[in-house]
Parts: structure tokens; C-alpha cells; sequence
């Protein structure tokens, strides 16, 4: 999708934070998403601080910080440092486990105390290669998805195979009521994983990207930005090391 | 839930203070199994930020004083919560749009804590602000109300100051001059025979300085006791001096946004966590007792007992007496006369040093605008610090009013909507050892109840990783590390 020629389309970074319980696949969904990969049986997130990824827009190029929870999600140990500046957030459950769901309802109103108030949401059902749907939405085209994604909801599940614990209703009108973004996705095949992003990318406002280090760029300290930041590492840092204010 | 106690741990850490949570940061890349847990649902422990709803419960947990044996050995003391009845009428907003600081230290440009954040990277997550003007409080005289003085920071400031007379400046010059290099052979013998003597007979005695340009001295050193020695009081200003302008112009020290140490203890445990360390807030770990050839086991809630082959916690007791007194006051208004920007190209500062004359000890105040994110916009947060009488309270409650009144003007309306008061007992600063069966147990000691972080805060980190890794430890590695991947600044951007 890059597009080299051309005059280069603004560019803004944008801060998101992953939630939701452990092992339905938050880490998986990144993955899928910058890297096209997926691994089964992953373990639990080490050593991944945070993904960037850009995502081109017609008029302009979202480049995000991907925040991953690094496990501090388990014991209900994150840090407010985590959700500060977030422009956007995706809460994932696991469409199989009906414990998740609470679990995302329960990070959705943790965001809506503690994040910045104009936050872009998006809950995001995983795992939907488990379900019956997947048969329908893996082999096909993404033309689909949207049907085949609302198919799954109409059927309820009951046939053999379906793992599915969630209707796509349930979570849909619950989604509705609080505003957020709704998709089901899976990280295995692939499945409605783009999209989550290119929505998220379209719904953030434009007031809030008018620099290209957006107000939550975590490594805006090293440029412009906030007049009142100091940079610890630019030219000054080395050029004034020798000198004093006199 | 996996199950914790299955394998043993190389090291559990308690508490996340800032001197635990650095020290998770040094062992972040080292692959030891790590469990680092904290008793409140926060962190930071004697660092932390607090909203006004953790506030509340840090002053219950913390309210008992001097009737009580126990309560007199605890390092946080006497702590209570006040508000006026109608604070929210008056503009109390809800409690998380407060950030109160346990540890609003200024963190001087030069500080070992700055170049460790950025040699392990962990500097990225923190936004640095800039600490703008010192002021020191004068009292009505002839006539006039009272006001802040602002200290001229660098020759520069002085060499233009309207207020100081021309011979005065002549002295206070040379007084900079010497000050710049006290260090060196030259200068050595000027000082050193005096050197515990107070800071303000020897700036009498070598420089003839008049009262008005002393005070300004003294107020820079910072020292607590307002009467620092000519050692202490030279290498304080040596430090504000030449910590001036090395990240930009117009100020010596930064403050991490959004409650200070705090920040980057957060930031610290994080790294962490990434490293693959596992936390759990809302937990004590007591050490069990164990035979002299085994491995100590510490007992986490649930009865889940874990094994471990280091723990490291920090010191809740102090056999000190002195102790300082801390106000933490949210003020409806901005003060922004504290928060000018005055050189050129300077960041707009988000935190000035007030110092104000009182007895038996002065009183200092760190005044902190809306930018520092720890107070809504249109209010200001004023942390006020003296050494702990049995009437220190009062006196801090004094200051704040002389204080935003010396601001504002007598007929200002300006009022307090929150405070938090408590004492913080000063340590005797030393990290311990004990053994629990094989396991050592190392404890920090209290961080530096002073304005602005000592750097020798830091060695008790250094000691402690020592001790997890052993013979693994080498030096070169201590706090440097690469980028972790994804973690890059500078890839193409598009102006």
C-alpha cells in the first residue's frame, strides 16, 4: 500500500494501548498486524515493549505506537504511566471465554476514568477461527467480512464445532452503548485484523494530530512537540556537556 | 492463574519505591526470574503519586504519630487529609484529576538518575519539565507589601539584575566565580579550613557579602536547616551553577510530568515487566521462617508460598529521630507570576523554588503550575517542606498563606481546596543485610528526605544489583542497554 511517488501525506503518530485478559491473543493481534505472522501457542508477551506500525489513510499516514501490557495486566498491576496520553485503545476478549468479556467491560470503564476523555475505543472479539464463522470468513475474500461477520451472530453457535461463547449481538449492542468500535477478528487467519487498525486510524479526530508527534507520542521527548518538554538527548545535551551557564 | 510458587525466584522484590523499581529497571535484560510486588494498589510506595482518593487512605494507614512506639519508629508519620466543607463548590475537581506527589524532588540536570535513564533507554516514557525561578520571600518592610525576590541564577542574570547595587554585584561575581571551580588546587586553601563552618559567616568573611545577597546564597543551597556548612553550601551552589543550561537555557533541574519520582518508578517497573518480570500490586510478601541451609520463602496472600534466592525490600522503620514536615496544598489559582519565562528559548517552567524565612528553620516550597498534570488547569499544587517541631504544621500552613498572598496581593482570594500533611522521618541512610536461611535479604534505606535528589541515593541500587547477580554482574552493563526492537525515535518522519 506505500505509495513512494508523490508528495509525502502528513504523518502523525498515535498512541495505543492493547487491554483485556491474559491469552486472548492481544500480543497475536499485533503481531498479525505489523508483522503478517502468527504464532500458535504463543507464549505469554516478554520483551516487547512497544510495536510501531503505519497506516496509510487517503489524506494522511497514522503511524502507531503499539503499547504492549508486557504481562502487568495478570495481577491487575498496570500502571497509570500505561494509559496516559493514549489516543486510542484496544480492548480484546476471547469469543470462546465468556470470562473475557467481563473482564473487557471492566478495561473499558478503567479507560474511561483514567484515559484522556476524547480516547478512540475499540472492542475487538478474538478468536473467531474457532467459531463456526470462521469457516465461511477464513477462506474468503474480505469483500465478505462484514456479512460473514454478521452471519455468526444470527446463527447463536449451537452447531458442533462452534466454540463460540459470545453472540456478536451481545457484544455489539454493548459496544453501541458505550461507543466504541466493534470487531470480531482472528489473529490466526487474519480475519478483520487490518480493518481494527484502518478504523481506529479514521476515527481518531483530526484536532488531535496536528503535530507530527501527536500529544502521546511516548518518545516525543526527543522532539519538538510541547514547548515546555526537555530533550535529554539532543544536540545540546552533548554540545553544552562542557560548558556552564557562564 | 499460573502458579507462582511452583519454581523458585532469583530475586523478589518488595516494595516498587523508586530504589526497588531502578533496580528491576538494572535487572530488566539479565534473564533472573523476577517477582516484584508492592502492599498498596499503587506504585511508588514512599514515591508515589497519589489521586486525592489514595491520599485519603495513605494519611489513614499513615495517621498515627507520637503515641505509639511502633507509629514513632515508621518512616511516614502523622499523616491527615483536609478539605474545606464546600471544596467542590469552590472548584475541587474529582479525585484523579489529582496527582499528588510523595517525592516532588527537582532533579538536577547533571544527575547520575538523568544519564542512566537515558543509557537504559527508559528515559523515552518520562516527559521532563523544566524548574524554572527561585524566589525568596521578603517580608513587609517601610511601608511595602510583601513580595518574592527572584535569585539571579547565572552571571548573566546577575550582571543584568536592576535590584542588586553595583558593588554588591562586584562581590556576588567574584563569589560566583570562586564557586565554579572550588574544587580546584587554586581555591582549595580559601575554604578548606573553614570547611564545616556555617556557609554564611565565610560568605561575610571572603566576600564581603550584605545581608540581602547572603540569603540568596544560603536560599540556593537548599539545605533544610538553613544552615549549611561551607562544604555542603559550596558543592549545592557548585551544582545549581553548572547544572544551568546543559538541556537548554534558563534552568538547572527537571521534574518528570505527572508526579515526579513517581513517573519514573512507573516507567522503571515497566521496563520490568517487559523484561519479563512478573508484578502484583495489592500484595505483602512476608518472609517465612526457614532452616539455616535452605532457601528463603515468602508468604504471598492466598497462602501461595514462593522460594527465592534473594529479597530485597525497603526499610519501613527508622531508628532516626529527625524528621521533616511536608504540606501538600492544591491552590485555586495558576500563580503564573512563578512561571515566566525569562531567557530566551527556555521551555516554560512548570515548577519554582520559593524560600521563606521562619524559625527555627526555613521553609521551602515547591510551587507546581497545571503542566506538571497534577493538578486541572486554573489551580497550581504548592509542596511545602521544613525540618518537624511539634509545631511545624502550623508554620507550614502560615507560609502557604504568606506565600500566595506575597503572589497574588493581600486581597487575594485565592484559597486552598485540599492538603495533605504528614512527616517523613530522616533515616540514618544506610541499606542492610540479613540472611534467612541461604537467602540474603538487602533493604533500602528511605530515599533523602532533601528538595532535590541526591545522586547518592542511587549507590544502594547499584549494591543491591551486585548482590542478585553475583558473579554475573559486570560493570559496563550497569543500566546500559539498546532499544528494545519497535522502540524506534528516529525513523522517518514527514515535517
Amino acid at each position: 500500500m506505500a505509495d513512494s511517488a508523490g508528495a509525502p501525506r502528513p504523518s502523525s503518530s498515535v498512541k495505543l494501548v492493547l487491554l483485556g485478559e491474559a491469552a486472548v491473543g492481544k500480543s497475536s493481534l499485533v503481531l498479525r498486524f505489523v508483522n503478517n505472522d502468527f504464532q500458535e501457542n504463543k507464549e505469554p508477551t516478554i520483551g516487547a515493549a512497544f510495536l510501531t506500525q503505519k497506516c496509510n489513510l487517503p489524506t494522511r499516514t497514522i503511524k502507531f505506537e503499539i503499547w504492549d501490557t508486557a504481562g502487568q495486566e495478570r495481577f491487575a498491576s498496570l500502571a497509570p504511566m500505561y494509559y496516559r496520553n493514549a489516543q486510542a485503545a484496544l480492548v480484546v476478549y476471547d469469543l470462546t471465554k465468556p470470562t473475557s468479556l467481563i473482564k473487557a467491560k471492566h478495561w473499558v470503564a478503567e479507560l474511561q476514568r483514567q484515559a484522556s476523555p476524547g480516547i478512540v475505543i475499540a472492542l475487538v472479539g478474538n478468536k473467531l477461527d474457532l467459531t463456526n464463522a470462521s469457516a465461511a470468513a477464513g477462506g474468503n475474500s474480505e469483500d465478505e467480512d462484514e456479512e460473514s461477520s454478521g452471519a455468526a451472530g444470527g446463527d447463536g453457535g449451537d452447531e458442533s464445532g462452534d466454540a463460540r461463547k459470545i453472540s456478536t449481538e451481545e457484544a455489539k449492542t454493548y459496544a453501541e452503548e458505550e461507543s466504541l468500535l466493534f470487531f470480531e477478528t482472528s489473529a490466526k487467519t487474519g480475519h478483520n485484523v487490518s480493518e481494527v487498525f484502518t478504523a481506529i486510524a479514521n476515527a481518531i479526530p483530526e484536532t488531535s494530530l496536528k503535530s507530527t508527534r501527536g500529544p502521546g507520542a511516548s518518545n516525543a521527548v526527543s522532539r519538538g512537540g510541547d514547548e515546555q518538554r526537555v530533550n535529554l538527548t539532543g544536540p545540546r545535551g552533548d554540545a553544552a556537556k562542557d560548558s556552564c551557564a557562564c | 492463574m499460573e502458579s507462582l510458587g511452583d519454581e523458585p525466584w532469583d530475586v523478589v522484590i518488595c516494595g516498587t519505591g523508586l530504589q526497588q523499581s531502578l533496580l528491576a529497571l538494572a535487572l530488566s535484560r539479565s534473564k533472573k526470574r523476577i517477582l516484584h510486588t508492592d502492599p498498596n494498589d499503587y506504585y511508588g510506595q514512599n514515591e508515589a503519586a497519589l489521586t486525592l482518593q489514595d491520599a485519603e487512605s495513605f494519611a489513614a494507614k499513615h495517621a498515627g504519630g507520637a503515641s505509639s512506639e511502633a507509629d514513632e519508629k515508621s518512616v511516614i508519620r502523622n499523616a491527615a487529609v483536609w478539605k474545606p466543607d464546600d471544596a467542590e463548590a469552590q472548584g475541587l475537581k474529582f479525585p484523579r484529576a489529582y496527582s499528588l506527589a510523595l517525592a516532588p524532588q527537582i532533579i538536577h540536570t547533571k544527575s547520575k538518575l538523568l544519564s542512566s535513564l537515558v543509557s537504559s533507554r527508559a528515559y523515552r516514557q518520562v516527559e521532563f519539565l523544566a524548574v524554572g525561578s527561585f524566589f525568596v520571600y521578603e517580608p513587609a518592610k517601610d511601608g511595602s507589601d510583601p513580595k518574592l525576590s527572584r535569585i539571579p541564577s547565572s552571571r548573566e542574570d546577575v550582571f543584568s539584575s536592576q535590584s542588586i547595587p553595583a558593588r554588591s554585584k562586584r562581590s556576588l561575581m567574584k563569589f560566583l566565580k570562586f564557586v565554579l571551580d572550588f574544587e580546584s588546587d587554586e581555591q582549595k586553601p580559601i575554604w578548606e579550613g573553614h570547611a564545616d563552618a556555617p556557609l554564611t559567616d565565610f560568605l561575610t568573611a571572603q566576600f564581603k557579602l550584605e545581608d540581602d545577597l547572603k540569603r540568596y546564597v544560603v536560599a540556593l543551597t537548599m539545605a533544610l536547616d538553613g544552615k549549611a556548612s561551607v562544604r555542603s553550601g559550596l558543592a549545592a551552589i557548585n551544582r545549581h551553577l553548572t547544572s544551568m543550561g546543559t538541556f537548554g537555557p534558563g534552568f538547572c533541574a527537571v521534574y518528570p510530568k505527572w508526579g515526579g519520582l513517581s513517573e519514573i518508578a512507573q516507567v522503571a517497573c515497566r521496563a520490568g515487566a517487559v523484561g519479563g518480570g512478573i508484578y502484583m500490586l495489592d500484595t505483602s510478601a512476608t518472609v517465612k521462617p526457614s532452616g539455616e541451609t535452605e532457601k528463603a520463602s515468602l508468604e504471598l496472600p492466598n497462602n501461595i508460598t514462593v522460594e527465592t534466592s534473594s529479597i530485597i525490600s525497603g526499610q519501613e522503620t527508622t531508628t532516626g529521630v529527625q524528621a521533616i514536615s511536608r504540606l501538600v496544598a492544591v491552590v485555586k489559582s495558576p500563580l503564573s507570576s512563578l512561571f515566566q519565562v525569562l531567557v530566551e528559548g527556555a521551555p516554560t517552567p512548570a515548577v519554582a523554588v520559593v524560600a521563606l524565612p521562619s524559625t527555627p528553620s526555613p521553609i521551602y516550597a515547591l510551587v507546581h503550575s497545571s503542566d506538571t498534570g497534577e493538578c486541572p488547569v486554573g489551580q497550581c499544587v504548592v509542596y511545602l517542606t521544613t525540618l518537624a517541631t511539634t509545631d511545624s504544621k502550623h508554620g507550614l500552613e502560615q507560609a502557604l498563606t504568606m506565600l500566595i498572598k506575597a503572589v497574588e496581593g493581600e486581597e487575594s482570594t485565592a484559597s486552598c481546596l485540599y492538603q495533605l500533611y504528614y512527616q517523613q522521618a530522616i533515616g540514618d541512610r544506610k541499606s542492610t543485610t540479613e540472611n534467612h536461611g541461604t537467602t540474603p535479604a538487602f533493604s533500602f534505606p528511605p530515599l533523602s528526605a532533601t528538595l532535590a535528589f541526591e545522586d547518592t541515593d542511587l549507590e544502594a541500587v547499584k549494591t543491591a544489583w551486585s548482590l542478585v547477580l553475583g558473579d554475573e554482574s559486570d560493570e559496563e552493563t550497569y543500566l546500559v542497554f539498546e532499544d528494545r526492537e519497535g522502540a524506534d525515535a528516529e525513523d522517518e518522519v514527514y515535517e
